[in-house]
């Protein structure tokens, strides 16, 4: 192997790299590695560094190359929010109630990102049992943003957000309940995508709320998500949720033209529902400004308010967290944080009706939304007021009493990806969510991808 | 059908959440009580802000969608969970009748997919394939909520 190892590579860039024999994985592992060490004492990205694990993935996948074998993830360092099952390897769920759980096999996403030979650096912090929340009453404390350690990274995958944006690893793992992917993306400056429910299987992931939970790629760019998808998205039969559909590369449509891609505005989302701060208007304006350079013809659009999609969302969340934890609960209540027992003890209270209230207010939300579609490819919105808050700034009933401009995506059953869309004043990365129809994943990998290109904001890191 | 009324959200007092806590089979210190105090507060004002008060026959909205036999989404039923998944080579033969189908669909690993199979200036369009605009009737969704038997 010729050359060093080059600062912040992305996926792509280590792949061709790795492809043409000019990089090699272990040293590009190694220098991860010794990364984390230097740098993860302030960020609290990883609950867990399988240093041996992956230096021998390393080898094996330079083996792999020294062989013939190519592949976008041959050899890629990822990490993985840890309520990936990992066999062999400790799954807590950020959790005192699984500080010793081992599992014995894979989650069937780390199985595919291990066969396509992806190397594991590690299990990431979260917010206990993806709750979304932070907490400092558990054995290991939360995550903090890379762009400034005071700040909330976002959650609950909040450890792939900071080790993303960090440069600890190339790629990550995170899943979305409410909004668990995107608002540490948005927060940490990167780009995170929750793909249509059942595209990527859930099997060995550890549930919040089976109804709306979505596993999803955390990466850089968009562009590398969609090549992360491209491994992970397929049929799993031991996913019940999951569902066959044609196969196709993300990876390979992102540079077609957007040239008449009818992109819907939602103003009222940000300005209205929940205001956004000046500098996220201006962003949006900017974005919007973007995308019509690239040839989209952007109009406003009009979907409920983000509050209905809320009022169902958390609905929906906090009984089924409550009935999957019920038994455990009762057992063992003082183990979990007070965050994760202020958003899911109330879930006792919540009755059969109301829940099925809930259910069939989702069922008119998607029919809704999915009419919207008919006059647009893809809906933009911002998925924050603002940028990242201070981490103490944070109490543990925010997921009630601030509604979140991301679970409209979870409700409604539709992709989401949340880019890099600007950066205050003081240097703080906003995100931009775009959403597409059912199935539209690669349509929105592609906008999100061309938007990047064309903001040319992707070669901003934090300062650590 | 006309909407049958709409109920409020009935409040509970303290003293009645600490019986239905207990008839949960909690038990709550007084710091815990407090703060599922503050929890159902948020919690009431999301639920009052459900519709409820919907025509009988919508319940089909929320109902159960049995794939038909032979589909290539079709599930497997609970016997053929992780025990038939093969870790990482094909399927042996007692698995392959039940991951057969499935399989032919699955994604290929990255090592052996050929790609790109669109070309590289073509926009996939994964989503007019499978939700064609003119119907926007999420399908995903439904079997989505068909499996939630959890």
């Amino acid at each position: 192997m010729k050359g060093g190892v080059p600062p912040f590579p992305s996926i792509a860039e280590a792949g061709r790299l790795i492809a043409a024999r000019k990089l090699s994985p272990v040293e590009l592992t190694r220098a991860l590695l010794a990364r984390i060490a230097a740098i993860d004492p302030r960020l609290n990205a990883f609950l867990l560094v399988t240093e041996r694990q992956a230096l021998a993935g390393a080898r094996a996948a330079e083996r792999a190359v020294a062989a013939g074998r190519k592949g976008p993830l041959l050899g890629i360092p990822l990490a993985y929010k840890d309520i990936y099952e990992t066999a062999g390897v400790r799954t807590t769920a950020h959790s005192r109630i699984l500080a010793d759980n081992v599992p014995t096999r894979d989650a069937e996403t780390v199985r595919r990102l291990h066969a396509a030979g992806a190397v594991m650096l590690g299990k990431l912090a979260t917010h206990e049992f993806a709750i979304g929340g932070p907490a400092f009453d558990l054995p290991w404390p939360p995550a903090r943003n890379p762009w400034d350690t005071r700040r909330f990274t976002g959650g609950s995958s909040s450890g792939s957000g900071a080790a993303v944006a960090a440069g600890l690893a190339l790629g990550a793992l995170g899943s979305d309940t409410g909004g668990s992917i995107r608002l540490p993306a948005a927060y940490c400056g990167i780009a995170g995508l929750k793909p249509t429910p059942g595209l990527v299987s859930r099997r060995g992931v550890i549930p919040l709320a089976p109804s709306l939970d979505t596993a999803g790629p955390m990466a850089w760019t968009a562009q590398d998500c969609a090549i992360l998808l491209d491994v992970l998205a397929g049929h799993d039969p031991a996913d019940p949720a999951s569902v066959a559909v044609p196969a196709v590369s993300y990876a390979a449509g992102l540079d077609a033209p957007l040239k008449g891609l009818r992109v819907g505005l939602l103003r009222r989302f940000y300005e209205h529902d929940v205001p956004g701060s000046p500098e996220v208007l201006q962003m949006m304006a900017r974005a919007a400004a973007t995308l019509r350079g690239l040839g989209c013809r952007v109009e406003e659009a009009v979907l409920p308010p983000v509050q209905d999609y809320n009022a169902v969302g958390r609905i929906i969340i906090s009984t089924e967290a409550y009935a999957l934890h019920e038994a455990m609960l009762k057992t063992r209540l003082s183990e979990y944080s007070r965050v994760f027992r202020v958003r899911v003890l109330a879930g006792a209270l919540i009755r059969a009706a109301d829940y099925i209230a809930a259910q069939r207010q989702r069922t008119d939300l998607i029919a809704e939304t999915a009419r919207t579609f008919a006059r647009f490819d893809v809906l933009i919105a911002s998925p924050t007021a603002g940028s990242a808050p201070l981490l103490t700034e944070q109490r543990p009933d925010d997921g009630f009493a601030r509604p979140l401009l991301t679970t409209v995506a979870n409700v409604a059953a539709i992709p989401s990806l949340v880019v890099c869309g600007g950066f205050t004043a003081t240097g703080l990365p906003l995100g931009l969510e775009i959403m597409g129809p059912a199935w539209g994943d690669a349509t929105v990998l592609r906008v999100g991808h061309q938007f990047e290109q064309a903001a040319g904001l992707r070669g901003r890191r934090p300062e650590l | 059908m006309a909407a049958l009324p709409a109920s409020p959200v009935p409040t509970i007092s303290p003293a009645e959440m600490q019986i239905l806590i207990s008839r949960s089979g909690l038990v709550l210190n007084p710091g815990q009580m407090a703060d599922l105090v503050l929890a159902w507060r948020q919690v009431a004002g999301l639920i009052a802000a459900i519709p409820q008060g919907r025509p009988l026959v919508d319940d089909l909205a929320f109902g159960f969608r049995l794939v038909p036999p032979g589909s290539p989404a079709a599930a497997p039923g609970p016997a053929a969970k992780p025990a038939a998944r093969p870790a990482a080579k094909p399927a042996a033969k007692p698995a392959a009748k039940a991951a057969a189908k499935p399989r032919t669909r699955a994604r290929p690993t990255a090592a052996t997919k050929p790609r790109p199979r669109t070309s590289s200036n073509a926009a996939p369009a994964p989503q007019t394939r499978a939700t064609p605009k003119a119907t926007p009737t999420p399908q995903a969704p439904a079997r989505h909520r068909a499996s939630r038997g959890r």
